[in-house]
């Protein structure tokens, strides 16, 4: 090292630093902090939002669902139930026809006067 | 490294104050950006505290933050047009009231001057008292690279400081 690389040395000797800079970085990092705190917090009410929401969204598909559901079994109650009034009704029109027949034949054999 | 060191955040501060504003300083020569830099060195530090291993890796850790930043804010300058020497003498001045002597003071000017890659390596060798290979890890650029900056940079120097400080430097 020569004489010119001393004096480089000396000349670039660290300067001290402005005496409000470590009280301005404590302000921020508090500020920083405090708004890291404030998102934080804003992300967890959106977060429980976003819960409710979608417990909502299930229970209303829930309630849909069954409600198709409740609406298609009662359809079928229905559908079984005129089936059945149809069945008897055939029953009773062929018993009817059975014994209609039965009187027919049974006057055809009768001898005629 | 101390196996339960945890790194205090007021405490870095404290021990590395000078350090990084002094790097900011002298990269941009503009004492309010540097005081800007040298707080989002130290806002990024507590940011990545967790990941500081030891007082060494912290200096170096910083040393390499500040460096950059400063690149990163001579860059943006650059891209604004605005020109560092002449701001320098014309906005920030010398204020001599910072400053040691007369032919440190013009020294500092003369750095201002030299290209930026030059700037680096000289302000790490001569303020930091790095050695090539260390400036070469700060900077993260190759050794010879480095070699090479601090050749020319300290050769541009010399004759600048001849022709203009001949009556200040010693041995000259």
């Amino acid at each position: 090292m020569d004489e010119f690389e001393r004096e480089l040395n000396e000349a670039f000797a660290r300067r001290p630093a402005p005496p409000s800079l470590k009280r301005r970085l404590i302000e921020r990092r508090a500020a920083e902090a405090r708004r890291q705190s404030k998102s934080e917090h804003a992300w967890l009410v959106s977060k429980q939002l976003a819960w409710q929401q979608l417990a909502a969204a299930l229970l209303l598909a829930a309630l849909v669902t069954g409600g198709v559901e409740w609406r298609i079994a009662l359809e079928r109650r229905r559908e079984e139930a005129a089936r059945q009034q149809v069945l008897t009704a055939l029953r009773i029109t062929s018993h009817a026809l059975d014994r209609m027949n039965a009187r027919l034949t049974a006057r055809r054999h009768q001898p005629q006067d | 490294m101390a196996p339960d060191w945890q790194p205090d955040f007021e405490k870095l501060v404290d021990q590395h104050q000078s350090m990084v504003f002094s790097l900011a300083l002298r990269m941009t020569a503009d004492r309010g950006l540097a005081e800007e830099i040298a707080q989002d060195v130290f806002m990024e530090l507590d940011r990545s505290l967790a990941k500081i291993e030891s007082p060494a890796h912290a200096c170096f850790w910083l040393r390499k933050a500040a460096m950059h930043r400063s690149a990163d804010a001579l860059r943006r300058r650059k891209v604004r047009g605005i020109d560092l020497w002449v701001e320098m003498e014309d906005v920030h001045g010398i204020q001599s009231e910072d400053r040691a002597t007369p032919i440190s003071a013009r020294l500092e000017q003369l750095l201002a001057t030299l290209p930026e890659p030059q700037r680096a390596a000289l302000v790490l060798r001569y303020q930091e008292d790095l050695t090539p290979e260390e400036i070469a890890s700060t900077l993260q650029a190759p050794l010879a690279t480095v070699k090479s900056h601090l050749q020319r940079g300290l050769k541009l120097l010399r004759s600048k400081a001849h022709s203009q400080l001949k009556d200040y430097v010693r041995g000259e």
